[in-house]
């Protein structure tokens, strides 16, 4: 799928390790091989593309992610990646205390840089909480009370189990399609284009049955 | 890996990176990280030049690390240059080191499988260009002989 066709831009940050990739996986392939593949094998190279179609209602919305790498050494690529998303996904691990850190560098970073760019919290490995809940580094509320000072939206996501993966990207797809409703007519020049284009076709097309 | 591979870098942040990497090096040192990101940017420039200049601060790179994980992210780039370079072949020469670090990197595999379908295309394009000629050099063989036999 080319990238020139994308109607959102997505971005997913976070420490090296939280599961971005997985996400993804699950996403895009709805299947999960974390566990069967050493961790080492899996950390990502610079970053990944990947790009899928959500329907909300009878609008079809083509989502491209930007799946970047979380190892410190790609921050610089990862800087050039978040530019010009209309969501970020930041991912933290539910177990880890020091991700969740990291995902408020990634929120300072967008706020100072990337204003218009929605933030999704993602707090990742859910299962294992449910299965553990001593492993439980992050609180809900603590959580909460960060997504509320950047207007964001919080999530506990499996990987493993699907749990609320889908539910990220459709509403980051429903927020694009009630942004598009809500702008002014003028700010919306790309969107009339497409409605003249589309009129003038059906123009054509019934001139050519007459 | 088309949106990978096809991916340029803006003007500004390559002066950027650029600037960091020519100020170390005018230090006399120039730290690992400077290195990559400056390259990162050259591989992904638009230009010719840009792109061999990032391979070889790559192999630099590359001959002075001993690190099984920024090797193979290395090689990676290396070949990410050589195919927006078109030069498939050796692309494919940097592709597979890295399953020698790593059996099942996936994004190595789609790479791969990238440089392939390109290799594929590009030969049969590049036939058709071949055929194209020889078909346009018998007409005028042929126009020739006739003009000749009139």
């Amino acid at each position: 799928m080319s990238g020139a066709k994308v109607d959102i831009k997505v971005v997913l940050l976070g420490k090296a390790y939280t599961g971005k990739t997985s996400l993804v996986e699950r996403y895009i392939h709805n299947r999960f091989s974390g566990d069967t593949v050493p961790y080492q094998n899996v950390i990502t190279i610079g970053a990944a593309f990947g790009a899928k179609t959500v329907s909300i209602g009878n609008k079809n919305v083509i989502i491209g992610i930007w799946d970047t790498a979380g190892s410190e050494r790609y921050e610089a690529m990862s800087r050039i990646y978040y530019r010009g998303a209309k969501a970020a996904i930041i991912c933290y691990d539910l177990s880890d205390r020091s991700s969740f850190d990291r995902a408020r560098f990634w929120i300072g970073e967008l706020q100072k840089h990337e204003e218009n760019c929605q933030i999704h919290l993602c707090g990742t490995k859910y299962d294992l909480i449910v299965d553990n809940p001593d492993l439980r580094k992050i609180q809900e509320r603590e959580t909460f009370a960060l997504a509320q000072d950047v207007r964001g939206k919080v999530y506990e996501t499996s990987s493993k189990t699907g749990k609320d993966v889908s539910l990220i990207f459709t509403n980051i797809a429903s927020d694009y399609i009630s942004s598009l409703r809500n702008k002014p007519a003028q700010e919306n020049k790309e969107h009339l284009v497409a409605l003249r284009n589309a009129s003038s076709k059906r123009n054509f097309c019934s001139g050519c049955k007459i | 890996m088309e949106e990978i591979v096809n991916e340029n870098v803006s003007a500004t942040d390559l002066k950027k990176y650029e600037s960091v990497y020519l100020e170390q090096q005018r230090r006399g040192h120039v730290s690992e990280k400077t290195q990559f990101d400056y390259a990162l940017c050259l591989v992904r420039s638009k230009y010719e030049e840009d792109k061999y200049k990032g391979v070889s601060l790559l192999m630099d790179l590359l001959r002075s690390s001993s690190d099984n994980q920024s090797m193979r992210d290395y090689y990676f780039f290396i070949a990410i240059a050589y195919t927006r370079l078109k030069l498939y072949e050796k692309a494919l020469d940097y592709v597979e080191p890295i399953f020698k670090i790593e059996p099942s990197n996936r994004q190595a595999k789609e790479l791969k499988a990238y440089i392939k379908k390109k290799l594929k295309t590009d030969g049969l394009i590049g036939m058709a260009v071949v055929g194209g000629a020889a078909l346009a050099l018998g007409g005028v063989v042929a126009a020739t002989i006739a003009a000749i036999r009139k």
